[in-house]
């Protein structure tokens, strides 16, 4: 079976390269060495922290944005286009297609955040910056978060149409990073409901704030390892379990 | 092959709209090694059968059963070729990559799919179109790289959902031509299509659906022979005064001096007896045999 997954995974790869999605991985990639350029001349000091700064935000909004999008027309264009039937009609399950979907979107991901990384690190080192730890920390850590509004957005794809999915998923990652904060408000300390409310989200709904660690790297905070290595949990866990909702509710789902 | 036992299916398309009965206890049998054509007006439920056979939608009621394909669902799906219909494929993927892609899923290696390709992608005329994307193909060569891909692994059923629609007249003739060489071979067939003339002209069984309801399951002969008024048309050089001793039932004249009558099979002898006696020359005698179409409109209207 994993052979297969290979196999699905090796060509929705291809696919989805050859659809020229990675043109906005160039195009960012111009815009950041613009920016990098442009900082030199009006930062004083600073012009390697602005460089990392944009090309952090960068990577991760381009790479949420192939999530979200991506994800979203993921297995709804299999099914209108009846792909998935050519696919599954031969010896192969079900969990093992949408796995392999999966897996070949991620290697986009990857893709994506390779090229972006390596532009962000060249450019901020050439202007005096350090590459340390914790920028390889948040972009692996950008790559969790991504697997996870993927996994989001596909699991909403089983039963809503493409706007609807990527919407619903939208919204939840934005109340993801926002949850801690809001939390912490003076606005919701004053009201129990609203703060039970929070919480209740909390347990249910991903806490996306955890897997961001930008601010960390920006502002040369040290990151504490247990930190580290519950954050790494808590996502890894969740999107385990959300892997495990899609195949159990794909394998039962009606195509057509 | 397949058994088709009972099945219904019930779509609930909306929350509070009435439940669709897209079938309704439907049974069937494809027998091994037949040509079976599967015939339905739109919306008959041929393609939610198929669908039901394939495991992409599960029956409200019933069961699909296969034999001697093996008993595990990975074992029979080795053996089964489908085709959807209107397939659109993997638009960015060149055609040597999409059936490279479908040969590795059916666990075949690089040399069978290779050898797979060397051998039918000429037949089907795509061999000069397979390092194209297929977004820049044809519906017709959509259709042949799908059969293609349908038939690379040589399964033993092959299930064809509409496969000679979007088809020019000389491509459904070659595509006619390789499904009946496969059957040859010993392959199950059974395909669905709305064209009745391409299923009489090929298929030694029909199904018919109506309205999610079987109408009709057996050889295409007998289905043909229960609608045959065993008529006669006799057509002989006279005038159209000419009265006649035998019982006819309909007459009509044709330019040149022809009269075309016809009679029922009691009266034929009758007739030819007399016109001999009265020495007129008889052009020919032709046996009016219903076709599957005219019976599939007559089943349909009924």
């Amino acid at each position: 079976m994993l052979t297969k997954i290979t196999i699905i995974s090796k060509y929705t790869f291809k696919e989805l390269l050859k659809s020229r999605i990675l043109y906005i991985t160039l195009v960012i990639g111009i815009a950041l060495m613009v920016v990098t350029y442009v900082a030199t001349e009006f930062t004083f000091g600073v012009p390697e922290k602005v460089a990392l700064d944009f090309g952090l935000g960068m990577l991760s909004l381009s790479s949420l944005g192939i999530s979200l999008f991506m994800g979203a027309t993921l297995l709804p264009n299999e099914i209108n286009s009846r792909t998935v039937y050519m696919v599954i009609s031969r010896p192969v399950p079900r969990w093992v297609f949408i796995s392999g979907k999966i897996l070949g979107l991620m290697g986009v991901l990857l893709v994506n955040v390779a090229i972006l990384s390596t532009m962000t690190m060249l450019c901020s080192y050439l202007l005096g910056g350090v590459i340390n730890q914790a920028i390889i920390m948040a972009i692996i850590f950008n790559v969790l978060e991504c697997m996870l509004l993927l996994l989001v957005v596909v699991f909403f794809s089983l039963f809503c149409n493409t706007i609807l999915s990527s919407s619903i998923s939208l919204v939840i990652l934005m109340l993801g990073h926002a949850v801690k904060e809001t939390q912490a408000t003076g606005f919701v300390e004053k009201r129990p409901m609203v703060k039970a409310l929070l919480e209740f989200y909390h347990l249910i709904l991903p806490g996306f704030y955890k897997l961001n660690l930008k601010e960390f790297v920006i502002y040369n905070q040290q990151i504490d390892t247990s930190y580290l290595m519950n954050s790494f949990l808590y996502g890894s866990a969740y999107s385990l379990f959300l892997f495990c909702t899609i195949i159990y509710i794909f394998n039962r789902k009606n195509l057509d | 092959m397949i058994e088709f036992n009972g099945v219904t299916k019930i779509f609930k398309t909306e929350l509070l709209s009435q439940p669709f009965v897209a079938l309704k206890n439907v049974s069937f049998h494809v027998p091994q090694g037949s040509m079976v054509g599967f015939l339905g007006a739109n919306g008959a439920g041929k393609t939610t059968s198929l669908k039901i056979i394939m495991d992409f939608i599960r029956p409200t009621e019933g069961s699909v059963e296969f034999t001697n394909l093996g008993k595990e669902r990975f074992e029979i799906f080795k053996k089964i070729g489908f085709l959807p219909e209107r397939p659109y494929f993997y638009q960015n993927l060149s055609g040597h990559e999409f059936l490279n892609f479908m040969g590795s899923l059916s666990e075949l290696t690089a040399v069978d799919i290779q050898r797979g390709i060397a051998k039918w992608a000429p037949r089907f005329k795509i061999d000069h179109a397979l390092n194209r994307p297929l977004k820049t193909y044809s519906k017709g060569m959509l259709q042949r790289i799908g059969f293609l891909a349908t038939i690379l692994h040589e399964p033993e059923l092959i299930i064809l959902d509409e496969p000679l629609s979007g088809l020019d007249p000389i491509g459904r003739k070659e595509l006619k031509d390789v499904i009946v060489e496969v059957h040859r071979e010993g392959k199950t067939v059974f395909f669905s299509s709305h064209i009745v003339p391409d299923i009489e002209e090929i298929c030694d069984r029909v199904i018919f659906l109506k309205e999610g309801q079987l109408v009709y399951d057996g050889t295409v002969d007998k289905l043909l022979k229960s609608e045959d008024k065993t008529e006669y048309t006799i057509k002989f050089k006279a005038d159209h005064t000419l009265k006649l001793d035998t019982r006819i039932k309909h007459q009509h004249s044709l330019p040149g001096g022809l009269q075309v009558v016809t009679v029922p099979e009691t009266a034929k002898n009758f007739l030819i007896n007399e016109l001999v006696t009265k020495d007129i020359d008889i052009v020919g005698v032709e046996h009016i045999k219903p076709s599957l179409e005219e019976i599939f409109y007559h089943i349909k209207s009924n």
